[in-house]
């Protein structure tokens, strides 16, 4: 009787082992790269209820993310602006738009514009808006130039590991106080001196440690 | 018997099992989690977990992998100071029957999360008890009744408004004949206009006081000793010799915020050559005032009674010297040690004693020269605390027309013989008001959802007359409606805000010109600061002789066939309105540590006389009513004395209070809070209880270290001298935690009273779920802070201690080096913290801990929380998930919040701006929590004493709580007296 199996058969266990470890490092790298922050959150640009411009209005009009994030100074949670912050100005302007018409119903009704969440931490992330603009990190820093965004989307990827690219070292990223809400910004040829000054005047150490951002 | 923790020659135990050391509790303890602790139970069997399993990985899969959507929501016109993301707090005022106490609630985005002490009102001074803390779940009940009902179907409050316009016309044309209304003791300037002018305008009307824990005993006997109607305040911080007559003033009596406070205050004792008072107490069953005790006596409510007649007697406030109850010569030592202290000591009778020996002690008082001085009597015109009777109301209740219940709950409150639920029936229109679809409102023809006091408008009084506001952190959920609501209804046919209800009120109290300038700082303050009520009052000595003649106390001996029952509040449900609070329900109770259940207390030789074990079932019968409860066998109870707590045993209630526990109020007289002629019979079956005494225990090392104030005073440094250990070294490189802040704890034994603020409150900050009866028993509380609770001493009259235990963030800490998943590990600032994300759920850290404080979800308590819970969690605590461990964090987000804030601000933290949950709850200050890295803060302060020792130091864990010994101040002369006879 012929031999069921061939001699090149001896090579079969090894070509399993070869394919086994192939498949092993296939999919642990789909999952690393295609289940990262950085491949399914960058970029993230949901349709909003309302098509609010931030180029518009933070760019061409100039007008400061603190006029409608008023809370970002002093709280964890800088605000989505209440309806009346639009009608500041909506009341006068664009009045018969219809594409603001959803802010005026919401005026009118009292009921809210849902918008939708973009930068969404998990909820075991505690972040605080207020310690960031307290060491200096610009609004750019994590939320990407907006003020050249139509729709606003996802720049960075908002990864524990990206945090901590800038909680190890602070210093390329701390800004002058008038700088925080500056778009497009670049070092200042003097960063290194002015951010190892800043860093002892105002006692800035990242917590790199799990209680830092954990509670 | 197996060695028991030994130190300073005392041995500790935690309970009559360990002692016995029985088989079924060494394998109990050998098992680092308890039997089935971690294999699947019912109701969901591991094949179909399984199952349930590989569907969902499966549906896993076909979901998209992106986060599901969320909105964010603002405001379309956002209310001015409201910033997203940080807390506002308003001051409003909690009742409990005729006591007030002031709070601090704190609000997230409008919805109330957390409640503390407001510093500016005498009842709380800025603390809390456990009562408190868990008022905020009550609010969120889903079980609450939810809308008014009409003969059991749904109905709109303008039914009722029209159903009682009518009856209105009809009532005043009658002057209320056939009315009656039912409500508990209360003090109000608000709900005392409103029952003065339903009194005016229903003159034929009755109204009847039902309060379960009545202190109707103590006003009595103080308006009869000094013939005004008072109330007493104490000053226990001016006192330096206590005498505690059944008064559980660090526990359930309603001082108690006040009483720990001010008592600690005499018990700090920072060096050895520091004075400290002396705590006297005669009580039937053990309490935590009694933990506390230099001297304890246990005597059952009839001795009890005696006692004090003995006491007046030596004293020479009565001149009829009665029998010798107790032994004259501790007698004469006690009352030698009062007559050392006028003016700086202080008598006190708990509200289960007759008016007869409150008007006695007053006169105890006056004598003593303690009236003016340790004790303060204040006028309350707003008080209202006796009534019609209700036995009339049961009589008459065929020809009552209407009867309306306002909060109180009859039927179920119903004593012995009474039997209420039947009369009521009988009555046409039943109206009730309540939180709670409970026992009254089953029985109702209308029903009336209350609002709770976090939803209401109102005011209330405090013992020394201060004013205090309650003001709404929140609509009403349900739209219900608040007492004075119902009966401004009741009294004007006119249905009318409670906000404008109590604005009437105070536009008498300040008069109209001055409202509108002093109200806001009144609502802020949560005060009305300018109203004061001391007054001197004197003893009117021949009325209390003879209230004291007419008080019948023929001495009966008790015996094994005529046991004498007491009745006591529930430190879960204190007389039954916290039953559906999960909270309370699941906390151990401090004396028994029995959780979710309350049974009856016999000492450990009644027990024996009677052949009933804990955990067996017995048969209660007195004055022919039957009660089958569960038995606990109690060291310290008094020798046949059946203690029974009250408020439990509900049907058709709520889903926590449903099944938990036994309903004694059918034993219960109606006149008084003890009956003798009790007898127990066995049933022969069992029951299960979940204790918790047995939980985490620490095998035989010196945890509590403790000694009387003569020891510490001949050798300082006991405490932490206790343990001889080689110099101690360890494996790892130390990291040497020098920089910064390095938060530390230290908590001093010897004030702590074992009261359970501080496990509510951390439960409350910290998110913490309750698991239910079946799994407590199992072990697996979800608690961080545990109150433990040892034994000491002789079997039957033991001393008891207790020491609050949470995470020690060891700075060696233990738990860390065997975590595989770097889950645990420690922070610059010295804290052990816990990452619930990367934790897989290994429970190797518990195993590893020698201070057994980590917890572990076994379940996903949390998952199916109603929408109506979710809103109590704090949101800046992670809520944990299924398979993950947890325990003390030190609050960290607290610690975070200062930080930031201090940063923000562009400065350092200040000592004292880092304040724990349990530290702030802590009614005596036993906790300092800081910097221990700053020679100037309190915490290093405290923890330079020579009292401070760390548990388990010896395992060179180092941890960062330490505890600070306890301390005893036996009076010398009965001390002589005790070892004389042995």
């Amino acid at each position: 009787m012929a031999q069921i199996f061939k001699k090149s058969a001896n090579l079969w266990p090894l070509y399993a082992v070869i394919a086994v470890t192939l498949l092993g490092i296939g999919v642990v790298g789909f999952f690393w790269y295609f289940g990262s922050p950085q491949y399914l959150d960058v970029g993230y640009r949901p349709q909003q209820p309302v098509d609010y411009s931030h180029k518009l209005h933070a760019g061409d009009l100039g007008i400061d993310c603190r006029y409608c994030h008023t809370t970002v100074e002093v709280s964890a949670k800088a605000n989505v602006p209440p309806t009346e912050t639009c009608m500041n100005c909506h009341t006068l302007i664009g009045t018969d738009r219809p594409t603001l018409e959803l802010v005026r119903e919401s005026w009118a009704t009292g009921n809210s514009i849902e918008w939708v969440r973009i930068h969404d931490l998990p909820d075991y992330s505690f972040f605080n808006h207020s310690a960031h603009i307290t060491a200096g990190i610009g609004c750019e820093s994590c939320h990407g130039n907006v003020a050249a965004m139509v729709k606003v989307e996802q720049k960075e990827p908002l990864s524990m590991g990206w945090c901590l690219t800038c909680h190890r070292a602070p210093e390329q990223f701390i800004r002058r106080r008038d700088q925080i809400t500056t778009m497009n910004w670049t070092p200042p040829a003097d960063q290194a001196e002015f951010a190892k000054k800043v860093i002892i005047e105002k006692n800035i150490n990242p917590p790199t440690d799990c209680s830092g951002c954990h509670r | 018997m197996k060695e028991m923790q030994k130190n300073n020659g005392k041995e500790y135990w935690r309970s009559l099992d360990q002692i016995a050391d029985t088989p079924e509790f060494r394998s109990f303890l050998e098992r680092e989690f308890p039997e089935n602790a971690s294999e699947m139970t019912n109701p969901v069997t591991r094949r179909n977990f399984l199952g349930l399993m590989g569907a969902s990985i499966a549906f896993a899969g076909l979901v998209s992998c992106r986060k599901p959507v969320q909105k964010i929501v603002p405001y379309v016109k956002a209310p001015e100071d409201m910033i997203p993301g940080i807390p506002k707090y308003y001051a409003s005022t909690a009742t409990l029957g005729s006591h007030a106490y002031g709070v601090l609630v704190e609000s997230h985005g409008g919805r109330p999360t957390k409640i503390e002490g407001n510093e500016k009102h005498p009842s709380s001074l800025g603390k809390t008890n456990a009562f408190l803390q868990a008022e905020v779940l009550n609010v969120y009940d889903p079980d609450r009744a939810k809308s008014v009902s009409n003969e059991g179907t749904d109905a709109q409050w303008s039914d009722f408004v029209a159903f009682w316009k009518e009856k209105h016309s009809q009532f005043t044309e009658s002057r209320g004949e056939g009315l009656a209304v039912i409500s508990g003791e209360f003090s109000s300037p608000t709900l005392h206009r409103l029952y003065e002018t339903f009194k005016s305008v229903f003159p034929k009307a009755s109204w009847v006081i039902d309060e379960p824990v009545s202190y109707k005993n103590v006003y009595q006997g103080l308006e009869t000793a000094t013939g005004k109607r008072v109330r007493a305040k104490h000053h226990f911080d001016k006192a330096k010799v206590v005498l505690s007559i059944d008064n559980d003033f660090l526990g359930l009596e309603q001082e108690s915020i006040t009483g720990n406070k001010g008592f600690a205050k005499g018990r700090k004792v920072e060096t050895e050559k520091d004075e400290m008072n002396r705590l006297y107490i005669v009580e039937s069953s053990f309490s935590v005032t009694g933990s506390m005790s230099d001297h304890r006596k246990r005597l059952s409510q009839n001795q009890i009674e005696r006692f004090v007649r003995q006491i007046a007697s030596a004293l020479g406030v009565l001149t009829n010297a009665s029998e010798n109850v107790v032994d004259p010569a501790w007698v004469n030592a006690l009352v030698k040690d009062l007559k050392k202290n006028p003016g700086k000591s202080i008598v006190v009778a708990g509200h289960r004693q007759t008016a007869a020996t409150h008007s006695i002690v007053f006169a105890i008082n006056e004598s003593l020269s303690n009236n003016g001085n340790t004790v303060t009597y204040h006028s309350d015109p707003y008080l209202v605390h006796d009534g019609d009777s209700i036995a009339d109301v049961i009589k008459n209740a065929s020809k009552l027309d209407t009867v309306i219940v306002l909060g109180s709950n009859p039927v179920y409150n119903s004593t012995a013989g009474q039997n209420f639920g039947e009369a009521y029936k009988k009555i046409k229109n039943r109206i009730t008001l309540s939180l709670y679809k409970d026992e009254t409102a089953a029985l109702s023809t209308w029903h009336i959802h209350q609002a709770h006091f976090l939803e209401s408008w109102g005011d209330a009084v405090a013992v020394d007359g201060t004013i205090s506001t309650i003001q709404p952190l929140i609509q009403p959920l349900y739209n219900g409606k608040t007492n004075t609501e119902v009966l401004n209804l009741i009294t004007s046919a006119e249905d009318k805000d409670c906000h404008d209800i109590l604005n009437e009120t105070w536009q008498d109290i300040l008069k109209t010109k001055t409202l509108a300038k002093n109200w806001r700082r009144i609502l802020h303050d949560g005060v009305h600061a300018e109203n004061k009520s001391l007054i001197t009052v004197k003893a009117d000595g021949q009325a209390i002789n003879n209230l004291v003649k007419s008080s019948d106390i023929s001495a009966t001996s008790l015996s094994k066939d005529n046991l004498e029952i007491v009745f006591y509040p529930s430190a879960k449900t204190y007389d039954g309105r916290y039953v559906n609070n999960g909270w309370l329900q699941e906390a151990p109770d401090p004396v028994t540590k029995i959780s979710w259940d309350n049974a009856a207390l016999i000492s450990p030789k009644t027990a024996e006389e009677l052949g009933v074990k804990t955990r067996d079932l017995v048969f209660i019968n007195v004055g022919g009513k039957e009660l089958e409860i569960v038995a606990h066998v109690l060291p310290g109870q008094a020798d046949y004395v059946i203690s029974l707590e009250v408020g439990m045993g509900r049907k058709d209630y709520g889903r926590i209070a449903d099944g938990a526990g036994f309903n004694v109020n059918t034993l219960k007289p109606s006149d008084s809070f003890s009956v003798t002629g009790a007898r127990i019979t066995p049933t022969g079956r069992t029951y299960v209880l979940a204790n918790t005494q047995d939980h985490s225990s620490m095998e035989n090392r010196p945890l509590i270290r403790e000694a009387t104030l003569e020891e510490y005073k001949k050798d300082p440094e006991f405490a932490p001298n206790m343990v001889k250990h080689p110099p101690l070294k360890s494996l790892w490189e130390e990291y040497p935690y020098t920089e910064g802040y390095q938060w530390g704890m230290a908590i001093d034994l010897n004030t702590c009273s074992g009261c359970n603020a501080c496990v509510i409150a951390c439960q409350s900050e910290n998110n913490v779920p309750i698991v239910g009866k079946e799994q407590v028993e199992k072990g697996r509380e979800m608690h961080w802070m545990r109150m433990d609770r040892y034994f000491s001493g002789d079997l039957d009259n033991p001393e008891m201690v207790y020491q609050p235990v949470a995470c020690q963030h060891c700075e060696n800490a233990p738990c860390e080096q065997v975590c595989p998943v770097q889950a645990t590990l420690h922070d610059k600032e010295g804290l052990n913290v816990m990452t619930y994300n990367r934790c897989v759920g290994t429970r190797y850290c518990s195993n590893n801990c020698p201070y057994k404080v980590r917890r572990f979800n076994f379940f996903n308590y949390t998952k199916d929380y109603p929408e109506t819970i979710k809103m109590v969690q704090n949101p800046d605590v992670t809520v944990r998930f299924r398979g993950v461990m947890e325990k003390c964090t030190y609050c960290t987000q607290r610690i975070q919040a200062a930080k930031i804030g201090a940063k923000n601000e562009g400065r350092t933290l200040v000592d004292g701006e880092v304040v724990t949950a349990c530290q702030q709850a802590c009614p005596a200050d036993a906790i300092v929590f800081g910097n221990i890295n700053d020679p100037e803060s309190k915490v290093t302060k405290v923890k330079q004493q020579n009292r401070n020792y760390a548990m388990l130091g010896e395992l060179n864990v180092k941890p960062r709580t330490t505890y600070l010994a306890k301390l005893r101040n036996p009076n010398p002369e009965i001390v002589k007296q005790t070892e004389t006879v042995s």
